[in-house]
């Protein structure tokens, strides 16, 4: 296997088996991360550099003496003799994959003193492209791209969830339209995008909105929607009290009250909460306390005509009333649906998607009672700062929610999270071994990288200065679906859609009949 | 102040049975009298004028007579098609009527560079801008909205009306979830009045960037659905809308040619004798003189079969109290043996085909015919008669006989029925 001596970037000459020290070939360049393959008997191994210092045969006090003569200006001209002989670079790597006929997770060292080369895609050929693939970007070997494309297997990779932790300004949101871009047109997963940002649609830039069969495919929901789009606009009547379970924060007393409204009021037990409306059992503080969270959580009140507002005009007691099944509709065909919540309060926001997964999850349970559920797409729903629903705190204060019942239980009903966070460390770690594929983006914060190798499906014990050291859309990703942590670069989504786009499609001639 | 009426959805020759299309052309014929009362300056009909494209003659001649007087008092009728009297080749009772001079259709437009470009009808009275467009089957008037020139139509200025036959996203009932529709956004913005029509039932309201989109809903109902929500207390009817420089006014106007009724009844967990007895010291109970009546039984019987409860004799029983009309909703009744058999297949051909025979199983019959292997043949055979659609032309009895003569034709009871 190996190889021409100009391949060769290094040697193995000492280590222990999570610790294979390669003296770097001078000039080779070994970047912390690179992949680089060495020998054994039966095949080869996949090595990753996780550190990299100094070698030298010139004792250190010589090395000081001489440095010392350069600095103060005696002997300017000095030098060593044969330098690449003397000083070098030391790689640290471990091993990440043993190929053979089966690759599998290495269990021997690779040969002592054999020669180590870069990783070229020949040495990936056993990277099959699954079924139903979701584009991710190359493999990357420290900051070189591999031409070796990487895909997740969208069905198990979505409905076991998917963890996206990241600090601000990675790439994030780069990765996820590239996902959802590579996956639009297929009609395998129906995926919901809460989108606190806006940015998935592409309204002013480039988008989803600009793939080529975006059409029937995606769908858009805006309080503010431009042409052929669809407005973010929810009938009251489609909310039950379950849906603020772990949403909106409280009491006992509270909780009981608005069950006593549904009962009460039916599909109006909302309305008649905002208009202050008396029932029995209900007094008028907690009446009064419910308005009030009402008015300033969820933007509901009603004015002096004695009609509805919404602030944020995303409620409506006239209007609104299919668009959870519309949405859920379109998730069941295997659609794209982004939601645009930029203008709704964080509680808002997550009722809303709350509505949604309920919904969801009560027909795929029910599929699944009648056995049809096989036949129907994998659902998963992206939530950006996912702490909020699943984290520590806020399971402590408010209880479960949807979003915490699925991350526990959805894959049994082929639902699941493509969860974005910056805060790992507030994820409870049994929410965090249920997202079972990390898709690890750069993290300068050294608690969040603590959370994200302990919980990861790989072993990364050795990877944190890797992780601190990812550059934009740099990433690697860790799964219990992956023969290994795999390092990749993810492509500029723009480029991508480009690349992606160029090939022209027919646009069918219409008749105007009158 | 000039003012027009806005109607939609009259389905003229759509209810079959006599007491009901009497009832839907008194509906039209006050609705008319009403318009000549007020003397609105023009009316607006949102699709769907009538039933079909080519509609039983009588019920058109009845239709012309009322439309020629408006015409004698100079007040014009102005429609769009609707997905029921449409034709993509003119040929529709309405260009009929159009060509005849006593409605004008308002949509008219090209499609140039790939964008679709209205242009506006004047009405010369009021000087009301009015475009639109007309609603297809199958909800093909969709491609046309996502072509539309909106810009160009959001510049004109004046008073506004833009006229749909459409679903909307935004607005659509609940039980619509799955019907075609689309999303209001496809609209020009900015206009005075958005004149609906398709949906059933009423609705005014208003979404940002659009004001005053109102559906008047069916003026009489054409399925047992609107009946149902008439029953429920759904008020039929038009609007009249006074407007200058914009709107003044919108007035729902009630047009009420009968009572209706509507009932649930809920047998969950009795067997179908016990149902039976329920049902009949129920309807027992309930005052249908001169009520259009409309039943939806639901549930699932604990024992015996939906079939034993005699359906015939309750419905007579309505009729003998002074009912008009009655109407049976049996879909939610069910009975465990058949609730309980699940088919799973390949294609939707299979599982039918399961179904049927393993509900063959459950029933005794006495006919050689109905059993087993041969029954399972006829049933198939009957269900693949009863999904062929009314042929282009044909008219709904010459549907009804074809059907009525195939069906006699598969249970080879030309005998029984010749005699």
């Amino acid at each position: 296997m190996m190889t021409e001596n100009s391949d060769i970037c290094g040697q193995i000459i000492a280590g222990e088996f999570t610790k294979i020290l390669i003296r770097e070939k001078s000039n080779s360049k070994i970047e912390l991360g690179d992949l680089l393959v060495a020998g054994t008997s039966e095949g080869y191994l996949i090595l990753q550099v996780y550190d990299l210092i100094y070698g030298s045969q010139i004792p250190q006090p010589m090395r000081e003496h001489l440095s010392g003569m350069k600095l103060e200006g005696i002997g300017s001209n000095l030098g060593f003799v044969e330098p690449h002989l003397r000083n070098y670079v030391l790689a640290e790597a471990r091993g990440i994959l043993n190929v053979t006929d089966r690759p599998r997770s290495p269990k021997i060292l690779p040969d002592f003193f054999g020669t180590v080369r870069a990783i070229t895609p020949d040495d990936l050929k056993f990277l099959s492209m699954p079924t139903n693939p979701i584009y991710l970007g190359k493999i990357r070997s420290g900051s070189k791209i591999v031409d070796v494309k990487v895909y997740l297997d969208g069905e198990e990779a979505l409905r076991h969830h998917v963890l996206v932790p990241s600090t601000t300004g990675r790439g994030k949101s780069n990765l996820i339209k590239v996902m959802l871009w590579s996956i639009l047109d297929k009609k395998k997963f129906g995926i919901l995008v809460l989108d606190p940002h806006d940015e998935y649609y592409g309204r002013n830039s480039l988008g989803l909105k600009d793939h080529k069969h975006q059409k029937g495919n995606l769908l858009y929901y805006t309080s503010d929607p431009p042409a052929g789009t669809n407005t973010l606009i929810i009938n009251l009547g489609s909310i039950d009290p379950d849906h603020l379970n772990g949403i909106v924060r409280l009491t006992d007393a509270q909780e009981q009250a608005i069950r006593s409204y549904r009962q009460n009021f039916g599909q109006n037990w909302m309305l008649e909460v905002a208009k202050g409306t008396d029932i029995e059992g209900v007094n008028r503080t907690t009446k009064a306390v419910l308005q009030r969270i009402f008015r300033t959580r969820l933007g509901i009140r009603i004015n002096e005509e004695g009609n509805l507002v919404s602030i944020n005009r995303i409620f409506s007691d006239s209007a609104g009333e299919s668009t959870i099944k519309d949405i859920v509709n379109a998730l069941e065909n295997g659609k794209i649906v982004i939601l645009d919540t930029s203008k709704l309060g964080d509680e808002t926001e997550l009722l809303v998607g709350s509505i949604i997964a309920n919904e969801i999850l009560e027909r795929y349970q029910n599929y699944k009672t009648e056995g049809t559920l096989q036949e129907k797409p994998t659902v998963s729903i992206v939530i950006e700062e996912a702490p909020r629903v699943l984290g520590h705190e806020q399971l402590e204060q408010s209880g479960d929610n949807i979003y915490s019942t699925i991350a526990r239980e959805g894959r049994k009903f082929q639902i699941g999270l493509i969860a974005i966070t910056q805060v790992t460390s507030a994820i409870p770690r049994d929410i965090l071994t249920n997202l079972n594929t990390k898709i690890i983006l750069g993290n300068e914060m050294s608690t969040e990288r603590r959370a994200i190798i302990d919980s990861a499906a790989q072993d990364l014990s050795q990877d944190d200065r890797n992780i601190a050291s990812l550059d934009k859309g740099e990433a690697i990703v860790t799964s219990i679906f992956t023969k290994f942590a795999v390092p990749i670069q993810i492509p500029k989504f723009e480029d991508y859609a480009k690349s992606q786009n160029s090939q022209n499609s027919k646009k069918e001639k219409i008749q105007f009949t009158g | 102040m000039p003012k027009f009426a806005h109607i939609s959805d009259l389905h003229l020759g759509a209810n079959s049975d006599p007491i009901l299309s009497r009832f839907e052309m008194e509906a039209f014929n006050k609705t008319i009298d009403t318009c000549l009362e007020e003397n609105v300056d023009f009316i607006l009909i949102c699709g769907d004028l009538f039933h079909v494209s080519n509609p039983d003659l009588q019920i058109v001649d009845e239709a012309v007579r009322r439309l020629k007087q408006l015409l004698d008092k100079e007040i014009p009728v102005y429609v769009i098609y609707g997905s029921h009297d449409y034709t993509p080749n003119g040929t529709s009772i309405v260009d009929i009527i159009e060509s005849a001079g006593l409605i004008k259709k308002i949509v008219s437009g090209k499609i140039v560079d790939e964008k679709l470009k209205l242009d506006f009808f004047t009405d010369q009275k009021t000087n009301a801008k009015i475009v639109g467009i007309s609603g297809r089957k199958g909800g093909l008037d969709k491609e046309y909205y996502e072509i539309l020139d909106r810009e160009k139509l959001e510049k004109e200025s004046g008073f506004k009306i833009f006229a749909f036959h459409a679903c909307l996203d935004e607005l659509k009932p609940a039980y619509l979830s799955k019907a075609e529709s689309c999303p209001i956004s496809v609209l020009p913005k900015g206009f005075d009045y958005y004149a609906g029509g398709h949906v059933h039932e009423r609705l005014e309201t208003d979404l940002p960037d659009y004001k005053h989109i109102i559906f008047p809903g069916a003026l009489f109902g054409s399925q047992t659905r609107d009946h149902e929500t008439s029953g429920k207390g759904e008020k039929r009817g038009f609007y009249i809308v006074s407007f200058g420089d914009s709107i003044d006014e919108i007035k729902f106007v009630p047009i009420k040619v009968c009572e209706f009724l509507f009932k649930e009844l809920d047998v969950e967990d009795r067997n179908s004798q016990q149902a039976e007895k329920l049902l009949t010291e129920e309807l027992e109970s309930i005052d249908v003189i001169d009520k259009v009546v409309t039943l939806r039984i639901k549930g699932e019987l604990s024992g015996g079969k939906t079939s034993d409860i005699n359906f015939s004799i309750l419905r007579q029983n309505l009729v003998t109290k002074g009912a008009l009309t009655v109407y049976l909703n049996r879909h939610g009744l069910k009975s465990k043996e058949y609730a309980m058999i699940k088919a799973a297949g390949e294609d939707a051909s299979t599982i039918e085909r399961k179904l049927l025979q393993e509900n063959l199983g459950t029933i005794k019959v006495s006919q050689d015919l109905l059993k087993g292997d041969k029954g399972l043949r006829l049933a198939l055979e009957l269900l693949k008669i009863l999904r062929e659609p009314v042929k282009s032309g044909e008219s709904k009895q010459d549907y009804t006989e074809r059907m009525r003569e195939q069906g006699i034709r598969t249970f080879q009871l030309k005998e029984v029925f010749s005699s």
